[in-house]
C-alpha cells in the first residue's frame, strides 16, 4: 500500500490529501461515527442493535448497488422504490397461488414466489432500459413514469392490503433465520456485493458500463454496444430492488404494497452519490456504496439511539448529503486538471 | 439582448421552412386536451358542465403555478426536487406566524401581512439555499435539492410536530381562496397574473432570455459575459419564490398549515412541465408548455375521476403518460433537425 502510493506520487511525499483522496473520507466518518456512538451509549453495540443494524444496511445496499451501477452508466433509477413494493406482493402472491394449488410443497412454492418476485423486477427494468435506451427518453423521466405506474399495479394487486400466505419455512427459515451469527440478508448482501465488483472489475459488462457513463461517444467509436448494455444496468437495478422486496417479504412475513416507496429510492440515491458516486456518470465503486449505506443506516440508528426527534432526522440526512457532495467537488477542483 | 437573441436563434439557421411542422406539431397537445375532454364527456356529461370546468380551471391554478416554478430552474438544465416539501414548510409557516401574531394581539392586517412574510422569507431562503449549493459549490442540482428535500421536510414537520397547524384567520382563505377578481376565483386570477408577468419576464428581458442560453449552451453563456452563478442563484430564488406563493394559496384553500401539503408535488410539477413539452435538456419551454402540461394532467385526473376508473389504475395510466409526452415531444424534436 505504501509502496504503491509512493511510486503513485512522483515527488515521493505521501500527503494526508493524497491518503484521503484514494480511501476517501467516508470511512474516516463511519469510524468516528461507531466510536463516538460506542462511548456515548453501550446501548449502541448491543448485539441486537448492531445485528439491526446489519440487517438494514444489508437491504439498503443491495437496492444502492443496482442504483449505482445504473449512476455510473449515466442514468437514473426513481423506480426501485416501487420495485421493492411490487415485488413483495408479487411475490407473496404467486406463494399464495401456488399454494393453493400444490399445497404443502414448500420448495415449489417459495421458488415460483421467488421466481414471480425477480421476473417482475426484470420486467420494470426491461421497460425502463428499453425506453432509456431505444426510445432515448430520459432516464429520468422514463422511471419516474415507472415509478408512478409500478406502484400503481402493486396497489391495485392488493388494494392496499397486506398478502400472507407464504409458507412457515420462508419466513422462519430464510427471513428471519440467522446463519454464522448473522442475518440471512447480510450474507446475501455481501454475496451481491462482492459479485458486482467482481463484475465490474473484470467482466467485459462492467467495463462497458463505466466507458458508456465516462464517454458515451468515445464508447460507441470504440465499438461497444451501448443499448444493451445500457438496458442492462436498468435490468440489474431492478432485480436487485426485487431482491430487495423478496427478503422485507421474508423478514415480516406478508407481501406489502408499502414496502420500499420514495424513502428506499432516495436513501439509494443518497447512498450512491454519498459513496462517490458521480452522478455524471462513469465514476463510482460499488463497495464503497455499500459503505457508505452502512453508514447512512448507522447514522439513522445513531440519531434514534440519541433521541434526536424523528422529525428533525432528514434534516440532518439533507445536510450531510448536501456536504458529502460540496466537499467531493471542491476537492476535485483544487485538483488539477490533467 | 440582440446579441443573445441570435446565438440562440442560430441553433436554427432555416427557420421559416420549420415553421410549418412545428406549429403542426405544438398543435397535439391542445388537440389531445380536446380529444380528452370530449372522450369524458361521452362518459359522463357532467364534464362538460361549466361547474366542473371552473373546477378544473381552479384545479390547474395550482399545478400549472408548480409547474411554472419548475420551468424556470428546467430552463437552465437544473431540477427542483424540493418544491413539494417547500410547499410544505411554507404552509406550515405561514400559519404558524398567523396563529402566533393572532395570539399577540395584532391587527388582522398585520396578521395577514406577517403570515405572507412568513411564507415567502422561508421560500426564498429555501431558494436561496438551492442556488448557492448549486451554483457556487457546484453540486448536481439532483443532490443539492434531494438533501434540501429532507431539510425541509424535517422543518415542516418539526415546526408542526406532524400535525395541522390551526389559527389561520377566516379573511386569509377569504381572500386568497374564496376571494375574486372580476368574478374570477383568486386562484385562476392569481396564476394569470404571475403567468403573464413571468412570460414578459422570460421574453421580454435580458434575465428570461439568459436562462434559454445558459440552458442551451453554459460555456457560450459563460463566455458572453453573463454572471452564469448569479444568474443561476436568482433562478432557484424565484422557483422556490412562486412555490411559496403556490403553499399560501393551497393553505388558504385548506384552512390550515399542512405539513404534508408539498407530497408528490415535487415530481408532478416535473410531469407537468415535462409533458407540456419543457425540455429535461435544458433551454426550451415557457410559460405555455407549465400550463398545457398543468391542463392535461389535470383533466386526465379530472377525467378519471368522474367516469371512476381507480385511484390505482389512474397512477399507471398517469406514468404512461409522462413517458409518452416525453417521447413525442423527441420525437418532434428530431423532425426538427
Amino acid at each position: 500500500m505504501t509502496t504503491a502510493l509512493v511510486t503513485a506520487n512522483p515527488h515521493g511525499t505521501i500527503s494526508l490529501r493524497s491518503i484521503a483522496g484514494r480511501i476517501g473520507f467516508l470511512p474516516a466518518l463511519l469510524v468516528m461515527l461507531v466510536a463516538g456512538m460506542s462511548a456515548v451509549d453501550p446501548q449502541f453495540y448491543g448485539i441486537i442493535n448492531v445485528l439491526n443494524i446489519l440487517r438494514n444496511a444489508s437491504l439498503l445496499a443491495i437496492v444502492a448497488c443496482g442504483q449505482a451501477l445504473v449512476i455510473i452508466a449515466g442514468g437514473f433509477d426513481l423506480s426501485v422504490g416501487a420495485v421493492v413494493a411490487l415485488a413483495s406482493v408479487v411475490t407473496a402472491k404467486a406463494m399464495a397461488a401456488t399454494a393453493a394449488a400444490f399445497p404443502g410443497n414448500n420448495a415449489l412454492i417459495i421458488a415460483s414466489g421467488v421466481a414471480a418476485g425477480l421476473g417482475s423486477g426484470a420486467v420494470v427494468g426491461l421497460v425502463n432500459g428499453f425506453c432509456v435506451a431505444k426510445l432515448k427518453v430520459s432516464g429520468f423521466v422514463v422511471t419516474l413514469g415507472t415509478m408512478s405506474a409500478t406502484a400503481g399495479v402493486g396497489l391495485m394487486i392488493t388494494n392496499g392490503i397486506p398478502v400472507y400466505g407464504m409458507p412457515e419455512i420462508f419466513v422462519k427459515g430464510f427471513g428471519r433465520a440467522q446463519a454464522l451469527g448473522l442475518p440471512t440478508a447480510v450474507h446475501i448482501a455481501v454475496i451481491v456485493i462482492l459479485v458486482m465488483v467482481f463484475a465490474q472489475r473484470r467482466t467485459l459488462f462492467g467495463r462497458y458500463v463505466y466507458a458508456i457513463g465516462g464517454n458515451v461517444d468515445a464508447a460507441v467509436v470504440s465499438g461497444v454496444t451501448i443499448q444493451r448494455h445500457i438496458v442492462g444496468t436498468y435490468v440489474v437495478s431492478s432485480v436487485l430492488a426485487a431482491l430487495t422486496g423478496i427478503l422485507l417479504t421474508a423478514q415480516v412475513g406478508s407481501g406489502q404494497a408499502s414496502f420500499g416507496g420514495d424513502r428506499m429510492m432516495l436513501q439509494s440515491i443518497a447512498a450512491a452519490v454519498i459513496g462517490g458516486v458521480s452522478l455524471r456518470g462513469g465514476v463510482g465503486r460499488v463497495e464503497i456504496v455499500a459503505v457508505s449505506a452502512l453508514f447512512l443506516t448507522i447514522l439513522g440508528n445513531a440519531l434514534n439511539l440519541l433521541h434526536v426527534d424523528s422529525r428533525l432526522q432528514p434534516v440532518f440526512l439533507g445536510v450531510i448529503m448536501v456536504a458529502a457532495v460540496a466537499l467531493d467537488e471542491l476537492s476535485r477542483r483544487s485538483k488539477p486538471r490533467v | 439582448m440582440s446579441d443573445l437573441e441570435l446565438s440562440v436563434g442560430a441553433k436554427d439557421p432555416d427557420r421559416p421552412r420549420l415553421t410549418l411542422s412545428r406549429r403542426l406539431w405544438s398543435a397535439v397537445l391542445p388537440v389531445a386536451l380536446a380529444v380528452l375532454l370530449l372522450g369524458f364527456a361521452t362518459f359522463d356529461h357532467g364534464v362538460l358542465s361549466s361547474a366542473n370546468l371552473l373546477n378544473i380551471a381552479q384545479q390547474t391554478s395550482y399545478l400549472a403555478l408548480f409547474a411554472m416554478a419548475q420551468t424556470v430552474v428546467i430552463l437552465t438544465r437544473g431540477f427542483d426536487l424540493a418544491l413539494g416539501p417547500t410547499v410544505s414548510m411554507v404552509s406550515v409557516g405561514t400559519a404558524l406566524a398567523m396563529a402566533g401574531a393572532t395570539a399577540s394581539g395584532h391587527g388582522t392586517a398585520a396578521v395577514l401581512l406577517a403570515g405572507l412574510a412568513a411564507g415567502f422569507a422561508l421560500g426564498i431562503a429555501c431558494g436561496l439555499f438551492n442556488g448557492v449549493v448549486i451554483a457556487l459549490l457546484g453540486v448536481n442540482p439532483f443532490v443539492a435539492t434531494l438533501g434540501s428535500y429532507n431539510i425541509a421536510i424535517g422543518i415542516a414537520t418539526t415546526l408542526s410536530s406532524g400535525r395541522p397547524v390551526q389559527g389561520v384567520p377566516p379573511l386569509f382563505s377569504q381572500i386568497f381562496y374564496g376571494g375574486s377578481l372580476f368574478g374570477v376565483p383568486a386562484a385562476i386570477a392569481i396564476t394569470v397574473a404571475v403567468g403573464v408577468l413571468l412570460h414578459l419576464l422570460l421574453a421580454r428581458t435580458v434575465f428570461g432570455r439568459s436562462l434559454y442560453l445558459i440552458g442551451t449552451n453554459p460555456r457560450a453563456a459563460a463566455v458572453a459575459g453573463l454572471p452564469v452563478k448569479r444568474i443561476l442563484v436568482a433562478t432557484y430564488v424565484l422557483c422556490s419564490g412562486l412555490a411559496a406563493l403556490g403553499a399560501i394559496m393551497m393553505t388558504a384553500r385548506t384552512g390550515s398549515g399542512e405539513p404534508n401539503l408539498g407530497g408528490a408535488l415535487s415530481l408532478q410539477a416535473i410531469a407537468g412541465a415535462v409533458v407540456g413539452g419543457t425540455s429535461l435538456a435544458g433551454g426550451r419551454g415557457g410559460v405555455g408548455t407549465a400550463v398545457l402540461g398543468a391542463l392535461f394532467i389535470t383533466i386526465l385526473s379530472n377525467g378519471m375521476n368522474l367516469t371512476r376508473i381507480d385511484g390505482y389504475v389512474q397512477m399507471v395510466v398517469l406514468g404512461a403518460i409522462v413517458i409518452i409526452g416525453v417521447l413525442l415531444d423527441r420525437l418532434r424534436q428530431e423532425r426538427r433537425q
